[in-house]
């Protein structure tokens, strides 16, 4: 029936001219987002010869892959820096959101579900920190960690990133446990649960997606930060991803067609992790953001 | 709601008689619920609350580049009074408030656009909006090499492209040029954003009710009447919430204008954050460093009580597992 009404009401009413200009809006946007990526893919199959032309071949008169067998390349210098920046990042990224998440969890639900003295002071407050912009605490970070002895190890860069990801990954939770029922948790407590085995058994099984949600936020920002990596880890051993792609190319001229394809494959596992499971992420976003 | 009998079982610790209660017994009541939130807050209190401290304490004092931080000297409100006299300063500022409103703006006005155009079921929506949402989701050192590269003053392809047209005739030095640096970077800004915004107000979208835009399709309301009067307040909500994250990350957003131009051309792209950045980092100044990302503190704490305002609105009825 809602078929029906909908085809009749708009053929009356002429909406078609509105439809049209969201497509053709569309069109354009998705052209603009996605224009920088194509370019970044052509570059990358070019030789350095070929990509300092003016005006630049819209596709390689000699398409190559060199480029990228040169990062992955485990027995050159170049393919053995490129892997081990993988590797860390790698590393880093996935203690971070495992840590993230296990502290993150708790902290929701309580946010969510209890009422306790300092509850609005400490959401507050978490929810704060994702004011600060990260060169602020640079400085006092960076003394801080000096002193906890974690200067250049991962340690410093998972404990920072760990902040970061903490308040929104609360919020996120949050908002999803707020969408749960408490009647679920009162009728376990009626048939005699305690509240933690309320927490464990019914609501722990149901915050998948806002955990999955929670977790590809996590993996993202730590494995896309740069301030912090920049900082804290001066030895060439330590780098991760984003700090490591600088230092092979910004010496005098700067290996472009290098750059665009290590900039491809750095995206590469962020973006695949998110096209596969984007509906999780957008659901835990939307669910907490929009009060039903 | 606690006088209800009901209530007692309810709760691990029996319900105590009504009765005015100290904010002592109550603390002691919850004390299980600390549990939950002790490892983030302890977590947080380590990594924030000491820097916050010694920032501000770092603030007061002058720190010549010749010593060493050790050695820094209480100067009390120099710091302050140096930064409100500096005409770098009002400059920065300046820039700081162009960057964060046209960024800001463009991105809700593209995201809105976006979520509203995805907001009816069609085939491939779902693939649209992950593509869309690729810019939000690529690191933003990867976003900014990739523009720089567009916006290269010899081999850039969108000079190219504009030049194919016939629109130009020769390369524009998009970010070699202190008119237009800052607004070749609120592009690439606004092209990382704008899909956050559309996700966010995709979802408000949701909870417009159907059955009202229908009812003022059939009263006779054109498309844009139906969105003036029935979508867009129904977003008031969300939109709030969407530009106080964006305004906040904008204001703060580091990479894009350090990676790209550095802050210059002539110091033109250089806000607040890259500034506090150089002058701590490239200069040793920490003691003026540490004043501007104190004052920096205060205009974030006013916006973080706005944005936790908006987003706690209609807790407390959903106490009581």
């Amino acid at each position: 029936m809602t078929a029906i009404t909908e085809s009749a009401v708009t053929q009356r009413r002429g909406v078609g001219g509105w439809r049209w200009a969201g497509r053709i809006f569309l069109a354009l946007l998705l052209g603009f987002t996605v224009m920088p990526m194509i370019w970044m893919v052509i570059t990358s199959l070019k030789t350095g010869f070929a990509a300092m032309q003016y005006p630049p071949q819209w596709w390689p008169a000699e398409p190559t892959l060199g480029n990228y067998w040169r990062l992955l390349d485990p027995n050159g210098s170049v393919g053995q820096d490129f892997l081990h920046y993988f590797w860390n990042s790698l590393w880093v990224s996935t203690i971070t959101t495992i840590l993230a998440v296990a502290v993150a969890v708790p902290a929701a639900y309580a946010f969510s579900r209890f009422r306790f003295p300092g509850r609005n002071f400490l959401f507050f407050a978490v929810l704060l920190r994702n004011m600060f912009p990260a060169v602020v605490f640079l400085v006092p970070l960076f003394i801080l960690m000096k002193l906890l002895g974690l200067v250049n190890t991962h340690g410093s860069l998972i404990l920072t990133y760990l902040t970061f990801g903490l308040p929104l990954a609360i919020w996120l939770l949050k908002g999803f446990y707020d969408n749960i029922p408490v009647q679920l948790e009162q009728a376990a407590r009626i048939d005699g649960a305690t509240r933690f085995q309320a927490f464990l058994l019914i609501v722990m099984p149901l915050s998948t997606p806002g955990i999955i949600a929670t977790s590809i936020y996590s993996f993202i920002g730590a494995w896309n930060e740069y301030i912090y990596a920049y900082t804290f880890l001066t030895r060439h051993d330590q780098m991760t991803l984003p700090v490591g792609i600088q230092r092979f190319f910004s010496e005098n001229a700067t290996d472009w067609p290098g750059l665009m394809a290590a900039t491809f494959l750095m995206s590469i596992p962020v973006v695949v992790l998110f096209l596969v499971l984007q509906r999780y992420f957008v659901r835990a976003l939307t669910e907490g953001a929009v009060k039903h | 709601m606690s006088s209800v009998q009901g209530q007692a079982i309810f709760r691990d610790v029996p319900e105590p008689p009504p009765r005015r209660v100290g904010l002592g017994t109550k603390v002691w009541n919850s004390r299980f619920d600390y549990l939950y939130v002790a490892p983030a807050i302890l977590v947080m209190l380590i990594v924030i609350a000491y820097p916050i401290y010694y920032t501000i304490e770092l603030s007061f004092f002058n720190t010549p580049a010749s010593l060493s931080l050790a050695d820094k000297k209480f100067n009390g409100l120099d710091n302050y009074a140096a930064i409100i006299q500096s005409p770098v300063f009002w400059k920065v500022t300046w820039q700081t408030v162009v960057w964060t409103v046209l960024s800001t703006g463009f991105s809700f006005v593209l995201g809105l656009g976006a979520a509203l155009a995805l907001h009816r079921e069609f085939a491939g929506r779902a693939l649209l909006r992950g593509l869309l949402l690729i810019p939000w989701v690529v690191s933003a050192v990867a976003a900014s090499y990739v523009w720089k590269w567009l916006y290269h003053s010899d081999f850039g392809a969108i000079s190219a492209i504009l030049t194919a047209i016939g629109i130009i005739k020769e390369p524009i030095n998009f970010i070699d040029n202190a008119s237009t640096s800052l607004y070749s970077l609120i592009v690439v800004n606004v092209w990382k954003e704008f899909s956050f915004a559309m996700i966010m107000l995709m979802a408000g979208l949701q909870t417009v009710p159907d059955t009202l835009l229908r009812a003022a399709q059939v009263d006779g309301a054109s498309p844009w009447q139906r969105f003036w009067h029935v979508t867009f307040p129904h977003l008031q909500g969300v939109s709030t919430v969407t530009i106080l994250l964006l305004v906040v990350q904008n204001f703060n957003s580091f990479i894009i204008p350090f990676i790209m131009t550095g802050g210059g051309p002539v110091g033109s792209t250089q806000i607040w954050i890259t500034h506090i950045y150089e002058l701590a980092f490239l200069r040793q100044r920490w003691g003026v460093g540490a004043a501007y990302a104190v004052l920096l503190f205060l205009i974030m704490m006013t916006l973080g009580y706005f944005y936790v305002r908006a987003l706690t609105k209609g807790d407390d009825s959903r106490a009581g597992a």
